[in-house]
């Protein structure tokens, strides 16, 4: 049945794109404005005022000091690591418990369900938490940056909504044919949630990706830092010097300002090019996650 | 292992919960024994912040020639342990939070430790070095015989030693940090290098209007230690916090008149744009692209790091670029200043303490006070002969290594692979040292322009609150100094009408200024005591 | 119901449970083990805020002072001021951040042309994928009197000023730049609701005549509401849990007066000034008016609109 658009409707829409439109911009720019500064020549960048569309000249130079930085590949490795492990894990672990919460007739899945919730609004506090990572041994490893954080509770609500919203009658038809809980989480459960799964890579690998506090709180070799801490203290404590000054004195630029605008496109790019893999799961899966209770 | 959770469970899940912490300690074991092994071994921790020209190129000073060569030439293994770059007093607090400690800990244990040294003893942190000195150190008990005002500064009041100290071993090393403006542009301009307040509005503003300059004079507002050291202050004759009065007592300057005045001038200052407007936010990098693309003609840091780098920087487009440093500015031309920031020779700083966890507190001992012999000494500060150095004439030379380096590293870099002497730590600085480090002539002015005041009759010597006074002590500094901080901002700024000086001078005082002066003066005259 | 029968029952029905769920409880231990570890047990560690925490002594025999962390803090010169600060910036994001997304959502909703929306959405989430290291550095640089932002205000006319050294534009620069990160992520939520808002319910009502603004009100948004309820109660929940990352990424003593609120007051005194005690006495205090909001908001929600979290 089609309904013949009124003139208010037109107008509407008219205002609907433009909107959106603005939205766009207003998220796509800084983001073209650090990638365009990054190319820049970093003196005529820094004499640059007003809008940037393109590079304010042009060089590599910035991101040739940031890939001969030893610390940048060694933080993409250990992010890595952290990355691919962790995300693993946390899959793992949540779907374990958001398959428990899921199920029906269950007699202690309340109290088991508030024992979970009350996490998220009640916590000991930094200092607790460290001490409680230091008693555990898992200060200065990296494993310490896993398995304190493989389930997020949030993260555990959603799946186990997807998880309830597989009909009972496939999980009730597998329990008759004497298939066990575990069996019917891998082989049934999972492979029907492929959707949202990728939506929780999605979740746990930015905020994996992304994290630093207790990075920087627990490592104590800079061994082991991952990217973040390395771009923080890049972007933060001001720290570009150890790049600009490796080379001979008389002919560096000031390259600082395009070293912080390349090492950020280098840490970001990666975690941006996921996305658009996962994409196809993605609006899939949030389909199923949305809260419903 | 039983412990009272403070929740209200089900009765069911507390049942389970005991069940499994049982296998929890299992766990947790296992893990403590692979890191432990994978880790430590043998090797001693020792933890320490690892300074910048070090982790351009290296990512543990265990991985440098002089880490390896420290391990080497006194066979003891370690394994250095450091946190991210600004991260220091944060992991600091943390690896103190539950008591399980590296052997070795380099810090300021007199400022960052809160309640101070012997609060730190006290509360089993680190273990008083009498004894350790006197059965294990021969080296640092020989030089502090000699040198028995250095024997009383890094002593607490109880006579406990506490620390290996860092130690400038002469005057020149002692002020590092002062006042620089652009020579070339002086010259252009026909002016003199500023030495008086109104001198330097003059240029200031000459560099406004002449040069262009949108924000004359900049700096690095964020640096704690630029704060601390600031000329401009001192030429009020006052300084931002704690200093030593002529009339020999400890004297807060934030709320002294004199520092009313200074608020007064950086205000009309600000207003007229002769100061960055960005000031709050301002970190190294901004103001070194600055200073070098000519947005400023003046500025402060140290001759190495910041005058040396920024010229060699600048000069790759603008040949002529000059920075002089200027001396401390006074109020009357033609006077000396009274203020200024002179170093104690042992300010406290990057200086070692043996925690409680270290078993082996003979190795330890020995390690450290190995810097305090010749063959240490030499090591700290000229690093290995034939490699980083040569003997010429009795006079420890750097070798091309060091000041040509093959590899084009600038001499600051090249430094910090081999020695420590370029920066800090553990041991007895060289003056010879510097006498080398500078490549510029304005470099080798700058000491000399910058020590001309009385700013050492001023500066606190390193006072220690006892163990009780110190929590007091730190809880009201840690109010004053963040309502100052925030204070002194909106002076400037103008948010806050100076008319309000007294206002804030009258908080400050309820939050118990006087209290605290009155444990600092206490601790001042138990220091004369010894 | 007789008390013995009913112990009947319960027993009957443990052991019932037993037999049919015993695998499901075998495979939720880790999970339970993981929070107990990495939740209850720092919990129980939040008892020195009752200490004089020494940590030489340890949590267990460092001595008792009671609530003499908590009356410092009542006394601190600051306290009104962080209670102030922490709840204003929290109010706004909540007034601001909570709804946007929706709004996006909605609006999304009315794009037919399937390109467009994708494009929209894949732009709009690309911020959520920068780190909040980089969202804040670039903040700084952009707020500079020679950054971005000053180059937008200047194209406009306006004067070029330090914007992060002003206290009063503190909160918008937070709030903004924080929905500038969520809002396209945050929708996606409210997206999929939408999917599923049964679609012969808007055709009922365009049959009634109803135009789109009353299919907004009657079909739309009761559709999502659920939602809605459910997401506002866990963001209240959080309402005064207000990150100090953002905050001590950001913030300068010049704009401590509208920026400091609680959580980065426990950092700097906790981590900076080592007062370990007072520092999770505050952090205490901070989730205990969490706690209490939440079970306001989930007891009135209960009460008006039958949905609650349990």
């Amino acid at each position: 049945m089609k309904v013949k658009k009124s003139k208010e409707e037109k107008l509407f829409q008219v205002f609907n794109y433009t909107f959106l439109v603005v939205i766009m911009i207003m998220c796509f720019y800084p983001v073209w404005y650090v990638a365009m500064a990054s190319f820049s020549n970093s003196n005529l960048l820094t004499q640059h005022t007003g809008l940037l569309f393109k590079p304010a000249g042009f060089s590599f130079d910035a991101y040739k000091k940031v890939f001969q930085n030893p610390m940048i590949s060694k933080g993409y490795m250990n992010t890595l690591f952290i990355l691919i492990i962790g995300v693993v894990l946390d899959l793992f672990m949540t779907s374990l418990g958001a398959y428990f919460l899921s199920r029906k007739q269950v007699l202690f899945k309340k109290p088991i369900l508030l024992f979970i919730l009350f996490t998220m609004f009640f916590s000991g506090g930094m200092i607790p938490f460290y001490i409680n990572l230091r008693e555990l041994h898992l200060t200065n490893t990296l494993w310490g940056l896993i398995i304190p954080f493989l389930i997020t509770t949030s993260n555990l609500i959603i799946l186990r909504t997807a998880f309830a919203s597989i009909p009972e009658s496939l999980i009730e038809a597998a329990q008759i044919d004497g298939a066990g809980h575990i069996t019917i989480l891998f082989n049934i459960v999972l492979p029907l949630s492929k959707a949202m799964l990728a939506v929780m890579v999605l979740y746990y690998g930015v905020s994996i990706w992304n994290s630093w506090f207790w990075a920087s709180a627990i490592l104590r070799n800079r061994e082991m830092y991952p990217l973040q801490i390395i771009l923080r203290e890049i972007l933060l404590s001001n720290d570009t010097s150890s790049m600009t000054a490796g080379s001979s004195a008389m002919d560096t630029e000031a390259i600082g300002m395009t070293i912080k605008y390349a090492t950020i496109m280098v840490a970001t790019i990666p975690i941006l090019c996921v996305y658009p893999f996962l994409q196809k799961y993605f609006t899939k899966g949030t389909m199923v996650g949305a809260v419903k209770e | 292992m039983k412990k009272r959770t403070i929740l209200l469970l089900a009765a069911a899940l507390s049942a389970l919960m005991t069940g499994c912490s049982g296998s929890t300690n299992e766990t947790s074991e296992t893990t403590a024994s692979e890191t432990v092994s994978a880790a430590s071994g043998e090797k001693l921790q020792y933890w320490c912040e690892l300074t910048t020209t070090v982790s351009a190129n290296y990512s543990n000073l265990g991985d440098t020639p002089f880490g390896k060569g420290l391990q080497e030439k006194t066979g003891v293994e370690i394994e250095f342990l450091h946190p991210p770059t600004g991260q220091l007093k944060e992991q600091f607090s943390l690896i103190l939070a539950d008591g399980n400690l590296p052997d070795l800990m380099e810090y300021h244990w007199i400022s960052d430790y809160p309640g101070g040294p012997e609060k730190a003893i006290k509360d089993g942190v680190i273990i008083p070095l009498n004894d350790v000195f006197d059965q294990y150190c021969p080296n640092i008990t020989k030089y502090l015989k000699e040198n028995p005002e250095i024997d009383r500064m890094i002593k607490t009041d109880d006579g406990h030693y506490y620390v290996f100290p860092f130690i400038r071993g002469d005057a020149k090393l002692m002020n590092t940090i002062g006042l620089m403006v652009r020579k070339d542009w002086l010259d252009e301009l026909n002016m003199e290098v500023p030495t008086t307040m109104d001198e330097w509005h003059d240029v200031l503003t000459a560099f406004k209007n002449e040069k262009g300059c949108t924000a004359p004079y900049s700096f690095e507002y964020t640096n704690g230690q630029f704060l601390g050291a600031d000329p401009f202050v001192a030429a009020f004759e006052t300084n931002r916090s704690f200093y030593l009065g002529s009339d020999k007592t400890i004297h807060f300057g934030a709320v002294e008149p004199g520092f009313k005045e200074y608020l007064t001038m950086m205000n009309q200052w600000y207003m007229e744009g002769l100061i960055d407007p960005d000031l709050a936010t301002l970190k190294n990098d901004q103001v070194s692209a600055k200073i070098t693309n000519g947005q400023a003609g003046a500025s402060m840091g140290q001759s190495g790091s910041r005058m040396g780098t920024w010229t060699a920087a600048a000069r790759g487009t603008t040949p002529e670029f000059t920075l002089v440093p200027a001396p401390v500015p006074t109020l009357e031309k033609g006077k000396t200043a009274e203020m200024g920031h002179i170093e104690n020779p042992f300010s406290g700083r990057s200086s070692v303490a043996i925690t409680t966890s270290c078993k082996d507190i003979e190795r330890a001992a020995k390690l450290m006070d190995w810097a305090y012999g010749e063959e240490g000494h030499l090591y700290y500060n000229f690093g290995t002969e034939g490699t980083s150095y040569t003997m010429v004439d009795g006079y420890p030379t750097y070798t091309d290594e060091i000041l040509k380096n093959p590899d084009g590293l600038p001499v600051s870099q090249a430094m910090s692979a081999y020695i420590r002497g370029n920066y800090n730590g553990p041991f007895v600085q060289d003056v010879r040292y510097l006498e080398q480090y500078y490549t510029l002539e304005e470099q080798s002015q700058a000491p000399i322009v910058w020590d001309a005041c009385n700013g050492a009759a001023h500066t606190v010597p390193p006072i220690t609150p006892t163990a009780d006074e110190s929590k007091e002590f730190s809880t009201i500094m840690n109010e004053i100094n963040t309502y100052r901080d925030e204070m002194i901002l909106k002076f400037i700024f103008g948010t806050e009408s100076l008319e309000n000086f007294d206002t804030y001078v009258k908080n400050i005082e309820n939050m118990g200024l006087e209290r605290a002066l009155e444990i600092q003066n206490a601790a001042l005259a138990r220091y004369n005591a010894r | 119901m007789n008390k013995k029968a009913n112990k009947d029952t319960f027993a009957y029905r443990l052991k019932k449970d037993w037999i049919r769920n015993r695998s499901l409880y075998i495979m939720v231990i880790p999970v339970i083990l993981f929070y107990f570890l990495f939740h209850y047990r720092p919990m129980y560690g939040a008892v020195i805020a009752f200490k004089d925490y020494t940590p030489a002594l340890g949590v267990a025999s460092s001595p008792w002072v009671g609530f003499a962390n908590f009356t410092r803090f009542f006394k601190s010169v600051y306290f009104a001021r962080l209670i102030k600060n922490t709840i204003l910036l929290s109010v706004y994001n909540l007034v601001f951040g909570f709804p946007a997304p929706i709004i996006l959502a909605l609006l999304l909703n009315e794009v037919h042309n399937k390109h467009f929306k994708n494009l929209t959405q894949t732009v709009t989430y690309l911020p959520h994928f920068i780190s909040l290291i980089v969202v804040t550095g670039m903040l700084t640089d952009f707020s500079m009197t020679s950054g971005l932002f000053n180059d937008i205000v200047a194209f406009f006319g306006g004067e070029r000023s330090p914007l992060l050294q002003n206290p009063s534009l503190y909160r918008t620069i937070y709030v903004a730049s924080g929905i500038w990160q969520q809002v396209g992520w945050g929708a996606i939520i409210y997206l999929s609701a939408l999917a599923g808002v049964d679609q012969q319910l808007y055709e009922a009502a365009s049959i009634d005549g109803a135009g789109k603004w009353k299919q907004l009100i009657h079909v739309t948004l009761p559709g999502i509401a659920p939602t809605i309820i459910t997401m506002l109660i866990m963001r209240m929940g959080q309402l005064m849990n207000m990150g100090y990352e953002k905050t001590i990424l950001l913030y300068n003593p010049s704009t401590y007066d509208t920026a400091d609120i609680i959580s980065s007051y426990i950092y700097r005194v906790g981590l900076l000034e080592q007062d370990w005690s007072y520092s999770t006495a505050v952090g205490l205090f901070n989730s205990l008016i969490n706690f209490g909001l939440l079970l306001i908001t989930n007891k009135l929600s209960k009460k008006y609109s039958e949905t609650s979290l349990w």
